[in-house]
């Protein structure tokens, strides 16, 4: 059954959003990087993962979630930030560095915090798992139907911190889904190099918990699957794994010359943009192609008017680098 | 004979020791993400994979407790092997196969099953990479008995040190600061690019080398703040002071006889670390330097990075890296006052 | 033979058109370069090549690093 015409629309809103994001922050981040790309220049330095054509598995999932479930995420955040409700606003500028940021500019776009919606992300592989094991938990001691949520990569699946937490979780009957968007590299190393099985929600039978494995980077088929999920933890039945295969768009970080992916593969990936062939299913069902143009018009404005927030902010004072290392 | 520079990056002068090794030793291999084919993603190892193949060089699942351990079983076999972590900050999900396997076969073993391995590891921040991507982390490694800790500052040293390395029968920490390394896509101190001779040759583990003698004071650095040592020690000699840089290019074991014939010579000290302050390599420096005899003309210093997690913002992180001026405000500070 | 040795971008160096950037001189202007010694590192599209010397003799350099360059750009000569 598909989703109701209301989710249909608040997941596409919010990959166009998304999408909207990322090619914005491609620009921003390029500034001051040309003709030399020197990742330490420009008003967004460092490292940047961009997410364009993993956003299904972002608003697919995050669509079953209330503010007081947690989400983890990782490296690459921004579609499951959006999806989760983040501030845009204090996000984008904390990936500016500036004092209006989440965390006054203490974390950057790979350490993203926003308590509001239960949101966080970090930068070591497969570490965010186990602290969604952990919220879970809390919801579970605290009789509420609360649920956790750790997005992960393929490449996390072969890193010991996936398996102890997988294992614990079904040990305990902890509410926690497990996601991961398998986009088929960890940086240069394609996924059949580096992981034993082709199908890693086949590692679900391992840890005892139900696995799930959606195939093409479809919104509707991850918001089914991710609803039984849900519902499983929600409902006292204990953790579960979904594996989704989506696709990587950009390199791994913005200066990858991504000279180990085939050639024409970049391209025909494109060529199957998610957001593209969500459009044209919703036109099909009858939704009107103006009602889509005035969503697409009102993210890019919802984006437009982030950036210029976290253009307009302030740099924070040196002295607050030494501030909230400890509560 | 030629007197041409043949000027390498650290990148190519650490491929290069690694190629020399592989050849003349068929129990060398290396292991690592993104270390085949990409040729590491700080350009460590790059062309070996095409020289010598996929079963000497491997890239890796993200598993570094399964590859880091690995390697200690590879070299409990009588293997060489050479281990990539790609940020010496990841070292928090695999660090028992690093201080308590590698660090300690030798001893558990009374001397009869060494560990023959090098595991080289990028550290070092200043580019927007934040707080789980930026760390030094030199005294956190060099702390543990049973490693040796290095970290070149210039190509020279990358070559010889990394022959050294591989060739010690002990696990060896080969640091390499990102700053130093010569990739196109990060700014490299242009200090760092130097000669580096064709033949293989060795930088001796355990050696500091003076990079810049002097009579008046000496800093001490490792690595990237030999750099910042050497352009203060510039600008103060246009002052009538005369700096003595050392380069440590040995983190542990420290060469502690360097530091106490530079310090009983100048009489003054300022060590510029920029790992976390307290509890690390310049807490070591100058303790070491104040137990020698030594007739201080002032109190030992140290300049470092603050004790909280590296930030994001650069508005927040470059006022807290130690600089060319820091250094040289001190410096000049110390030569004001007396000792006691 | 006298004539200063241009040093070139060469001109399958990258397929498309469109401008690379000198990332880095390993030499310095003055210098006595070996022929096949790396001169420079050049970065087109985030890839990197090197540029090696195409003879023996005294290095001048003409185009600076962070300098953007096209394929067939004389970027220096080498004097005998």
């Amino acid at each position: 059954m598909p989703p109701s015409l209301e989710v249909r629309l608040w997941m596409y809103t919010n990959m166009v959003k998304s999408r909207r994001y990322e090619e914005a922050i491609k620009l921003a981040y390029l500034e001051g990087k040309r003709p030399l790309f020197n990742m330490a220049k420009g008003p967004i330095p460092g490292e940047m993962h961009l997410s364009s054509g993993q956003e299904p598995c972002a608003v697919g999932v995050c669509a079953h979630l209330r503010a007081e479930d947690a989400v983890t995420a990782t490296h690459r955040p921004h579609h499951i930030a959006i999806a989760k409700g983040v501030d845009l606003n204090g996000m984008t500028a904390e990936i500016f560095g500036k004092r209006d940021g989440l965390s006054g500019g203490r974390g950057g776009h790979m350490h993203l915090f926003d308590p509001t919606v239960n949101f966080c992300c970090s930068g070591i592989v497969a570490q965010g798992m186990g602290p969604a094991v952990g919220a879970g938990l809390a919801a579970k001691l605290r009789a509420r139907d609360g649920v956790a949520v750790s997005f992960i990569g393929e490449g996390a699946a072969n890193q010991g911190a996936f398996h102890e937490s997988l294992n614990l979780a079904a040990v305990w009957n902890v509410p926690v889904i497990f996601v991961i968007e398998d986009n088929a590299w960890g940086i240069s190393v394609a996924k059949e190099s580096s992981t034993a099985i082709s199908r890693n929600s086949e590692r679900a039978a391992a840890y005892g918990m139900a696995g799930w494995f959606v195939p093409d980077n479809d919104a509707d088929e991850i918001y089914a699957v991710a609803g039984a999920a849900v519902e499983r933890a929600r409902s006292g039945h204990g953790p579960s794994l979904i594996e989704i295969q989506t696709s990587r768009l950009e390199g791994h970080f913005m200066g990858d010359a991504e000279g180990y992916r085939p050639k024409g593969e970049v391209q025909a990936l494109w060529a199957r943009d998610p957001i593209v062939s969500y459009r044209q299913r919703l036109v099909e069902s009858g939704v009107d192609d103006a009602r889509l143009g005035r969503i697409e018009r009102e993210q890019q404005v919802a984006v437009d008017a982030a950036f210029a927030f976290a253009r307009a902010s302030n740099y924070p004072e040196p002295q607050s680098a030494l501030q909230t290392v400890f509560a | 004979m030629s007197v041409t520079k043949r000027r390498l990056t650290i990148a190519k002068a650490m491929s290069e020791a690694i190629a020399a090794a592989m050849d003349k030793d068929p129990s060398v291999l290396v292991l690592g993400e993104d270390i085949g084919r990409l040729g590491g993603v700080f350009g460590t190892t790059q062309g070996l994979l095409d020289r010598f193949g996929a079963d000497r060089v491997r890239d890796t699942p993200i598993s570094e407790t399964a590859f880091i351990g690995a390697a200690v079983g590879l070299a409990a076999s009588g293997m060489r092997p050479i281990v990539e972590l790609m940020f010496v900050d990841f070292f928090g999900v695999c660090m028992d196969a690093i201080y308590n396997l590698a660090a300690k076969q030798s001893y558990f073993s009374g001397g009869r099953v060494p560990c023959p391995m090098v595991l080289m590891t990028s550290v070092g921040g200043g580019y927007g990479d934040a707080g789980q991507h930026s760390q030094c982390l030199y005294a956190t490694f060099a702390h543990l008995p049973g490693l040796k800790v290095v970290m070149p500052s210039n190509s020279h040293d990358a070559k010889g040190l990394m022959l050294s390395a591989i060739a010690d029968p002990n696990p060896v920490v080969f640091m390499f600061h990102k700053a130093l390394q010569g990739m196109g896509w990060l700014g490299t101190v242009p200090g760092s690019i130097v000669h580096v001779p064709v033949e293989d040759y060795t930088v001796p583990i355990g050696r500091a080398q003076v990079a810049k003698p002097g009579q008046d004071i000496t800093l001490v650095g490792v690595g990237i703040t030999v750099h910042y040592a050497l352009e203060a020690a510039n600008s103060l000699a246009a002052e009538g002071i005369d700096a003595e840089v050392l380069d440590l290019r040995t983190i542990a074991p420290l060469d502690r006889d360097a530091i106490a014939a530079s310090v009983r010579k100048t009489r003054r000290l300022i060590v510029v670390d920029d790992d976390y302050t307290s509890f690390g390599l310049s807490a070591e420096v100058m303790a070491s330097a104040v137990e020698c005899s030594v007739d201080w003309l002032s109190t030992p210093s140290r300049l470092a990075y603050p004790d909280v997690p590296v930030p994001f913002s650069p508005a927040l992180e470059h006022p807290l890296l130690p600089s060319a001026s820091k250094i040289c405000e001190r410096v000049r500070s110390l030569l004001r006052r007396r000792a006691a | 033979m006298n004539s200063p040795v241009p040093v070139m971008i060469p001109m399958d160096l990258w397929d498309e058109e469109g401008e690379g950037v000198i990332a880095t001189w390993l030499c310095k202007t003055g210098e006595r370069v070996d022929e096949g010694a790396a001169l420079a590192e050049v970065m087109y599209e985030k890839a990197s090549m090197e540029i090696a010397a195409p003879a023996s003799g005294r290095l001048l350099i003409l185009i600076e690093a962070e300098a953007p360059v096209h394929r067939g750009q004389l970027i220096a000569r080498i004097e005998a």
